[in-house]
Order: structure tokens, then C-alpha cells, then sequence
């Protein structure tokens, strides 16, 4: 595939991208550019950040974790090649308050609100119910989706301990409310009726008993009130974690996997690819980003062995003199100089080994695959964004 | 809060390393322990997460070493927490009914509840952390010299480090509370306990780690002394040459010598090792100067810190001084 293919295939009308990808290879970074890339193929594009860096935070106009899109001026579109039409809006996430807006939303009464949001076990749920960090980021995305006010949404996960914590957090979320123990908790003579349940609810009893002992904690009491609360929400909401899932998994939907050039972050990419086949979803591109490139050199090839014979030192060695003056140590500037030039291309060769493996697997299903240099600066401004959507969409005129 | 001046590494009894994903902190955990375990200590390295992190750098070939832990090289033993696995050994050390305690632990629906309940993963490891210290061979002779936690992630970190302080406000009275002080009071001992944040000298991670400092400072009293700092480029060009990137670039781009790549080619490279080496330096003033901590660095290996010869030059890197003054 392409580039002008790939851009097609993602970034059309009424879609949804996914970045999905470890911590720390510049996934936000390059969520933001291919929102930048839509917005100047004239959609009016949304990119949902978890926690960008300060810097790419002020260069898009996000100051706040305040769950409010923020549109990016129309001079600064203007002026990135933006067409009429096209916008650029940016929000990042609070996490806390999505989830708390869940509540209050499916909550049957204030009653029933208050006591959810003022519950010990629920002012530590973010933490405790694994997944619902990622599951409430999900769920702003549904909600921003519903607004209608974009027609392309980026989604820069949030980094999980595992893989895709994100697409399975409704689901777990839900098998949790739903399981026998905390049925029970809920409605204990209904669940003392059913057969086989007696001799695990005397166990558990014991044991929650002597935990309570043991940590002079109200930790049933907590639990079972919890519980009770959630339950009377637990319609609303399992309806909902089965639109946000039906939405992220459905036809609108596109996965662009971000990996560097680390070891780790290659073989998490490999995981992350596998776990997504069995969703059955197809990743529509991969970028590589942060590898190093040899200067004249096309993208994912081996830099050229360096030869140096004694007289093309000295050759060099001249041309720096004659710039520099005969006082200069052209000599050792110039050996210096290919050393340079050796220890750069051992970081070329390096990468380039590196992702092998991903890069064939990925262009042998027929994706797109991308790999964007490593700059020698941070990328912080809006024309740092442009370098990087020239790496993976080509020069615009 | 406490800032002991960076003393010996090896003196402490406990290094809990943190920092955010990518930055190398399980490399730096690894090679903290290979070194002092050379140096003739007795280490134990332990991991808090769900995957084993540690054992495949120094024994790739190996089954897990899991809760039980394995020695790994001389004097160097890995552990797991598996936070059910301690619940149970504390949960029969203290009542004894080692049955009900394990048939309870197994049931699918007591997990469920138990993954939904706040804080006592992060408890339990703490103790059983704290349980290790305490471990003597002998009368007076205690069984590890060093232990050094591979704690979770940055943003996790000083939840983790926090649950027994917490605890210890929220419950008046009973074992748990006796217990949780006595974990409190071990990391909160600065002759015992160090946290060791690592960073790299990027942007983003400048300003987490920058973030971490000041939040445990404001919510923890365990002691910090030193920032790793890791992946730091070298220096490109030798002594009296620092600006040879300058001249290079006035070449013609194009100029030729013999088999050598087009000075413009040349130039790039240099430029670019320059350019990530001032970087790099700048935001490790940045990280001394937003911190108020000296700090370590770490150099960038090209290959990784993948076994244990380069793990052991790393960690000797860590146990020396720190370079950049605060």
C-alpha cells in the first residue's frame, strides 16, 4: 500500500482512528500529525490525547485536562496548508471526570449518585477495576463520536499494561458486576437458595471475615455498598460499553500501530499486532518512528559500508584545512569526522535489523508501512509536525 | 523531606528504582543488582509486575523464577510478587488455616472481588518487601544485604509507596495497622531505603520525572539522593574538536574523497550525534536543576544492556558517585 492509499484508507469521512503502541515511542506525536494530515485533506478533525508533552500540548493549543476540544486558530490551519472546511481540534483526556460523568449519567437517583461518587471502593475504582482507566477514555471517545461535531476522531491510547486493556474493559467491567460473588453480595438470600453456592459463600464469608479482622477495615460493608449502588446503573450502562465497543470495533474503525526502534517496543508491536488478529481487526499501517536513516539514503535500507583508505582521509583532511586554516588538526578532524560517520551508521544498521521482522510481516498482509526518521531535536511546534507528516505522506507541493 | 547526600548505593538496604515505561528502569534495577552482587553482596532482585522482566536479561533461556525466586548468578537471587501468592502466605502466617485460606484464594469469584478492591496488591507486596528485609541466616546476619524493587511505572509508583501510610491513618487499632507502620517506617528510613527515579534526557520524560520528584516529596518521605539518568549520548568528537561539525558543514555537500560518503552525508551524521548529544546534556541540567537532585549518568549502548557483562558495566556506572551536581 501506499502512502496516498494509506491516507485514503484512513483518514476518510466519519472515521475513527486508533494509535495503539507502547509508552514513550511518540505516539501522541503522531496522532497529532495524522489529525494535521485530515484536517488538510479538509476534514474537520479531533485528536484525543491522553498526556501530551508540555511543549506539542502549547503548539496545539491544549493548555488544560479539562475534557474540552480546542480548536486550533484558523491563521495557524492557514498557514499548515488547511483548506477552508478543514479544522484541527484537540482535547485531552480527564480521566477521572469521564468516569464520574458515567455515573452521574446512569446513576437511578442523586440519591444512588452520591452514594457511588463518595464510596471508598469507587474513589479507588480508576486503579482497582483494571481496564477502567482505558475503558473511560474509550467512553469519551463514544461521546465525542456522538456529537457529531468531527468527522474524524484520532485516539492516542493510553499506555496499558497490557496490550489492548482498552477493547476488553467494558467486557470486563461488565463480567465483574455480573459475577456469582458480587451477585451475592448484592442479594445474599437469593444466592443462600442456590445449590452449591452455601459451601463458597461460607468460605468466602469466613475468609472476608478474618481479612476484616485482620485489617480492622469495613472492606464487606464497603464492597456490598458499592456494589448495591452500581447495580441499579448497570443497564445504562452495560448498553453503553456495548456501543463503545460495537463502535470501536466496527467498519468506521482504523488501527495504525506506532512502535520505535527499541527492542522492547518492536516486540510489543509484534504482540500488539497478534492480540489484534485475534479481534480480527487488520492494522492499517504501522509507523515506525524514531529510526534512524542514513542522509542520502531511502527509508529502511542499510547504510553503505564505510571504506576509509589512508589517502581519502587525507583527502578530507585538505578540504577541512583549506577551510579552516593550517593551524586546524585537519588530520584528526577528519578521522574524527568518519568516526562520525561509522557510529551513525551503526544506528541506521542497527534499526533497520531491528524492524526487520515487523516490516515484512506487515507490508506481507498488504498494509502500510512507514518509517519516520529520528530527528535531532524534539518535535514541539507545529513545523516539526510537518517534517513528520512529509516522512509518511511524501512533500506537499 | 529528606535528602541524605548521595552516599554509597550499597550502604541502603532497599532500592526501589522507578521511572516511566522506556526508560530502562528494569535495565537499571538489573544492573544495580549484577554490580553489587559482584562487589560481594547479597542481592535479591524482586519484580512487582505481572511479567517477568529481570530473569530474561540474565538468564534467557530459564522458566520463570516466580515467588519461590531462583539464583541467577552469584550471590544475585530474582523474585516475583505474585500479590495472591503473598495474601496467602500472610493470610496463614496469621491464621493459620492454611485450607480455607488456599480453597478461599483459588475461587474465581473471591479473585474477581479481591482485582476490584483497592490498595491491597500494593500492601501485601510492600510487606512481603518488608518481611525479606527482616529474613536472617543467622542471629543478627540478615539473609540479603541489598534488595532492589523493580517498582511499577512512574504514575503507579507513589500509589504503590503510599497504600501504608494510608493504611496506617485509616485504621486505628490491630495487626494490619501494626504491620503497615513498620513497612512505613522502613521506607521512610533514609539510612535503609532509597527511591531511585531513572529519566531520560528527553523532553517528556524531563518533565515526568520532574513531576515525580516533586510529588513524592510532597506526599512521601522516602528518601531520594540521585536521578539516573540513562541513555545519554556520548560526546561525538574528541577533546579540542568539540565544534567539528561547524566545518564540515561549510564543505560542498557534494565534495568527494575517494570511497568516503559525500561530505554533505558526513556532515549529516556528525551533526546529527552533535545535535542528540547537546540535546541529551541540556535536559540532564534540566532534570538537576528541576530536582535539586545530583545525577547519575548512564551512557546510550547501542546494542541494549541485553546481558549480563554489559548489565554489570552498567551497574557499575550506578554505584560510582554521581557526576552532575544538583
Amino acid at each position: 500500500m501506499n502512502s496516498e492509499q494509506f491516507a485514503r484508507d484512513l483518514l476518510g469521512p466519519d472515521q475513527l482512528v486508533v494509535c495503539v503502541g507502547c509508552g514513550g515511542v511518540g505516539k501522541t506525536t503522531l496522532a497529532v500529525t495524522l489529525a494535521l494530515e485530515a484536517a488538510r485533506r479538509g476534514r474537520r478533525a479531533l485528536v484525543l490525547s491522553i498526556d501530551p508533552a508540555r511543549r506539542l500540548a502549547d503548539a496545539i493549543g491544549i493548555d488544560a485536562l479539562d475534557n474540552v476540544p480546542r480548536d486550533l486558530p484558523r491563521d495557524a490551519l492557514t498557514e499548515l496548508g488547511v483548506p477552508e472546511g478543514g479544522s484541527l481540534s484537540a482535547v485531552m483526556l480527564d480521566m477521572k471526570r469521564t468516569f464520574d460523568g458515567l455515573v452521574e449519567r446512569f446513576a437511578e437517583s442523586p440519591e444512588a449518585r452520591d452514594r457511588i461518587l463518595e464510596n471508598s471502593i469507587y474513589q479507588n475504582v480508576s486503579e482497582a477495576l483494571s481496564g477502567s482507566v482505558e475503558y473511560s477514555a474509550m467512553e469519551k471517545v463514544y461521546e465525542l463520536w456522538e456529537t457529531g461535531h468531527h468527522d474524524l476522531i484520532v485516539v492516542d491510547t493510553p499506555p496499558a499494561q497490557h496490550a489492548l486493556d482498552f477493547l476488553d474493559a467494558p467486557q470486563r467491567l461488565l463480567e465483574f458486576l455480573e459475577s456469582r460473588v458480587v451477585q451475592m453480595l448484592i442479594h445474599p438470600a437469593f444466592a443462600a437458595s442456590r445449590f452449591g453456592f452455601r459451601i463458597f459463600q461460607q468460605s468466602t464469608r469466613r475468609v472476608l471475615q478474618l481479612l476484616e479482622r485482620v485489617s480492622g477495615l469495613s472492606f464487606l460493608e464497603d464492597v456490598s455498598e458499592f456494589l448495591l449502588a452500581f447495580e441499579g446503573m448497570s443497564e445504562g450502562f452495560r448498553q453503553r460499553a456495548s456501543d463503545v465497543r460495537k463502535l470501536l470495533l466496527g467498519p468506521q474503525s482504523r488501527f495504525v500501530l506506532v512502535t520505535g526502534p527499541g527492542r522492547a517496543s518492536l516486540h510489543q508491536a509484534l504482540e500488539f499486532r497478534e492480540r489484534l488478529q485475534e479481534y480480527g481487526i487488520d492494522l492499517a499501517g504501522v509507523l515506525a518512528n524514531r529510526t534512524h536513516r542514513w542522509p542520502d539514503g531511502p527509508a529502511d535500507a542499510p547504510p553503505p559500508d564505510l571504506v576509509c583508505a589512508d589517502e581519502d582521509i587525507e583527502a578530507l583532511a585538505a578540504a577541512l584545512e583549506e577551510t579552516c586554516g593550517s593551524e586546524f588538526p585537519s588530520l584528526d578532524a577528519a578521522r574524527a569526522a568518519v568516526a562520525t560517520a561509522t557510529d551513525y551508521a551503526a544506528l541506521v544498521r542497527r534499526d533497520v535489523q531491528a524492524t526487520g521482522e515487523l516490516r515484512q510481516a506487515v507490508r506481507e498482509t498488504g498494509s502500510f508501512w512507514a518509517s519516520i526518521p529520528e530527528l535531532s531535536e524534539d518535535v514541539h511546534d507545529l513545523a516539526g509536525l510537518g517534517r513528520i507528516g512529509a516522512a509518511i505522506f511524501g512533500e506537499k507541493a | 523531606m529528606v535528602n541524605p547526600v548521595a552516599t554509597a548505593l550499597t550502604e541502603r538496604r532497599l532500592i526501589v528504582v522507578t521511572g516511566k515505561g522506556g526508560t530502562g528502569k528494569t535495565t537499571v534495577a538489573a544492573g544495580l543488582a549484577v554490580a553489587a552482587a559482584r562487589s560481594g553482596h547479597r542481592v535479591l532482585a524482586v519484580e512487582v509486575g505481572t511479567k517477568e522482566a529481570i530473569p530474561p536479561l540474565l538468564d534467557p533461556a530459564g522458566p520463570p523464577v516466580g515467588y519461590a525466586g531462583r539464583t541467577l548468578a552469584p550471590g544475585l537471587t530474582v523474585m516475583r510478587i505474585d500479590p495472591y501468592a503473598a495474601l496467602a502466605e500472610y493470610l496463614v502466617l496469621q491464621l493459620g488455616a492454611r485450607f480455607v485460606v488456599e480453597r478461599v484464594l483459588a475461587n474465581r469469584g473471591f479473585r474477581q472481588m479481591m482485582n476490584a478492591s483497592p490498595g491491597w496488591r500494593d500492601l501485601i507486596t510492600l510487606g512481603k518487601i518488608w518481611h525479606l528485609e527482616r529474613m536472617e541466616e543467622a542471629p543478627g546476619r540478615p539473609k540479603f544485604d541489598l534488595i532492589v524493587v523493580d517498582a511499577p511505572a512512574t504514575g503507579h509508583s507513589v500509589a504503590f509507596l503510599d497504600v501504608p501510610r494510608v493504611v496506617v491513618s485509616a485504621v486505628r487499632a490491630g495487626p494490619l495497622r501494626r504491620h503497615s507502620q513498620a513497612v512505613e517506617d522502613l521506607i521512610e528510613d533514609p539510612e535503609r531505603t532509597l527511591l531511585l527515579p531513572v529519566a531520560l534526557a528527553e523532553e517528556l520524560p524531563t518533565r515526568e520525572t520532574a513531576e515525580l520528584v516533586a510529588t513524592v516529596r510532597e506526599k512521601l518521605v522516602i528518601p531520594m539522593d540521585r536521578v539516573v539518568v540513562n541513555g545519554v549520548a556520548s560526546a561525538p568528537f574528541p577533546p579540542g574538536l568539540e565544534t567539528l561539525d561547524d566545518p564540515l558543514r561549510r564543505l560542498p555537500r557534494d565534495a568527494r574523497f575517494g570511497a568516503l560518503p559525500p561530505a554533505g552525508v558526513i556532515a549529516d551524521c556528525a551533526g546529527f550525534l552533535s545535535a542528540r548529544h547537546t540535546l541529551n546534556r541540556g535536559y540532564e541540567r534540566q532534570i538537576a536543576e528541576l530536582t535539586g537532585l545530583p545525577v547519575v549518568r548512564l551512557p546510550f549502548l547501542l546494542a541494549g544492556a541485553t546481558d549480563t557483562e554489559a548489565l554489570a558495566q552498567l551497574g557499575e556506572a550506578l554505584l560510582s558517585p554521581p557526576e552532575v551536581a544538583a
